[in-house]
């Protein structure tokens, strides 16, 4: 029994998390400009590549599946430490904040890159004889024909992707930047109390929950139509 | 119109065109019949250059458009096509699906288009399908809009691969009436089909292909009425 009023004073203390609450909304602030801002950067970049990898371009396609296999290979917090510990003796000095999301970026384009890749080829080869067979380019069927069926595909997949690089962005706290988890840490350190890992435990459930129950409706929607 | 001379077609060791000779003059309707696997389709692909034929040359208002320096985005605009799975763009709206290519491809105002485009569809019948999606639409209905896709493109030639051969029995007639009127009005067309009735009807002239050669060639009728090789009278026997 004293076990439990110990768990409940020591994790959920409702007075800590009162008085930690504005410092870790910021946090949680944070969290969401950094996701999204790699998020945004990482589809640019997972479109081009995947787009690469349809083609089959022979360097570039050959480039294209190093970078991949590389970012999905490794750690992310191995990556983020490289970009901004180990580009400086290059001569690459990048504040925290812009190596965090450049990290992010890269590493999330690695996943986007397979999306978009899995979407292309899933698009009925029909589609693009059809825009050729109208006298359209290879780059005006993929632009009019083939990308707008596959964002809709994507759309799924590429959220429950952005809740995996919310819940990752977590790992920029070891570059000191002040997201929700790095916010919580110091609040814990300060009261002496971890109830405020709680808060931020609930906080990422607040920012994700909406966007799982997004890729559910949607995949539903998708089944429906027969897209 | 068109002429196919010595065209061969490979996929790996499978020799699926051996050697095809062929003219189809403006205003005829080429009318291809054949067991599966004669190579009726590739031959209409060739054409299209969906296929890049392994040797041979096709020549295209006098213009061999299997010689590599031909644009062949240039040359499709002039080729319209009809697939037997019709292949309408299912994100766009019927009517979104026949201007697409004119406002991207012949830089054709969009408000233009759409009038040419509304009066297509209301050519094969469609008039109060205009803003349906495909999803929303019938197998003929989705054929008759995929015809007026290709006719937007105001083609030369349009090719028809097995065009009926995805649709309910019931939606057969409502697709080839509006091949029928189609060439009535001087349209030059080459026809895949296993619609024998339509081929002997509509088509002025025809080709019997098996094995990937042509095996008898001439006025539709005239076969359909007295075949000579054994094979067309077989095929003709079992199909009819």
């Amino acid at each position: 029994m004293q076990g439990l009023i110990d768990l409940v004073e020591k994790y959920f203390s409702i007075s800590v998390i009162k008085e930690v609450l504005p410092y870790l909304l910021k946090g949680a602030l944070f969290t969401v400009v950094f996701s999204a801002a790699s998020e945004i950067i990482g589809i640019v970049i997972g479109l081009a590549t995947s787009v690469v990898r349809v083609t089959r371009i022979k360097v570039l396609n050959q480039l294209a599946i190093v970078y991949v296999d590389l970012f999905r290979g490794t750690p992310l917090l191995m990556q983020i430490i490289f970009v901004y510990y180990a580009l400086p003796y290059i001569g690459i000095n990048l504040p925290a904040t812009v190596a965090g999301i450049a990290a992010l970026s890269i590493n999330s384009g690695a996943y986007v890159t397979e999306i978009f890749r899995a979407g292309i080829e899933s698009i009925d080869r029909g589609q693009m004889e059809a825009a050729r067979s109208l006298g359209m380019s290879y780059i005006k069927a993929m632009r009019y024909i083939i990308i707008p069926q596959t964002i809709k595909r994507v759309l799924p997949p590429l959220t429950n992707e952005f809740v995996a690089l919310i819940k990752d962005s977590s790992l920029l706290s070891v570059i000191a930047i002040s997201e929700l988890l790095r916010t919580a840490k110091e609040m814990m350190t300060w009261k002496l109390n971890p109830s405020s890992l709680t808060a931020a435990a609930i906080l990422y459930l607040v920012i994700t929950l909406p966007l799982t129950r997004y890729v559910s409706y949607m995949e539903e929607k998708l089944k429906r139509s027969g897209v | 119109m068109i002429e196919i001379v010595n065209l061969h077609k490979k996929f790996g060791t499978l020799e699926v065109l051996c050697g095809i000779d062929l003219k189809v003059n403006k205003g005829e309707v080429m009318v291809i019949i054949g067991p599966s696997g004669s190579g009726k389709s590739t031959l209409l692909r060739c054409v299209n250059l969906l296929e890049k034929p392994t040797s041979g040359q096709i020549f295209f208002a006098g213009e061999d458009i299997t010689a590599r320096k031909v644009n062949k985005n240039l040359v499709r605009q002039r080729l319209g096509m009809v697939f037997q799975s019709f292949n309408l763009f299912p994100h766009m709206t019927a009517l979104g699906n026949v201007v697409i290519a004119p406002v991207q491809v012949l830089k054709m105002k969009k408000d233009e288009a759409e009038k040419k485009g509304i009066e297509l569809l209301k050519k094969v019948g469609l008039t109060d399908k205009i803003n349906v999606y495909p999803s929303q639409l019938s197998g003929g209905q989705k054929q008759r809009v995929a015809i007026a896709r290709a006719l937007a493109m105001n083609p030369e030639v349009m090719l028809f691969d097995e065009v009926t051969s995805a649709l309910d029995p019931e939606l057969v007639k409502e697709v080839l009436d509006v091949m029928k009127d189609l060439a009535k009005s001087g349209m030059t067309m080459l026809v895949v089909t296993h619609e024998m009735g339509f081929a002997r009807e509509v088509g002025s002239h025809l080709i019997f292909m098996d094995e990937g050669l042509i095996l008898e060639e001439g006025r539709a009728v005239d076969i359909f009425d007295n075949p000579r090789h054994v094979r067309t009278k077989a095929f003709l026997n079992a199909v009819l």
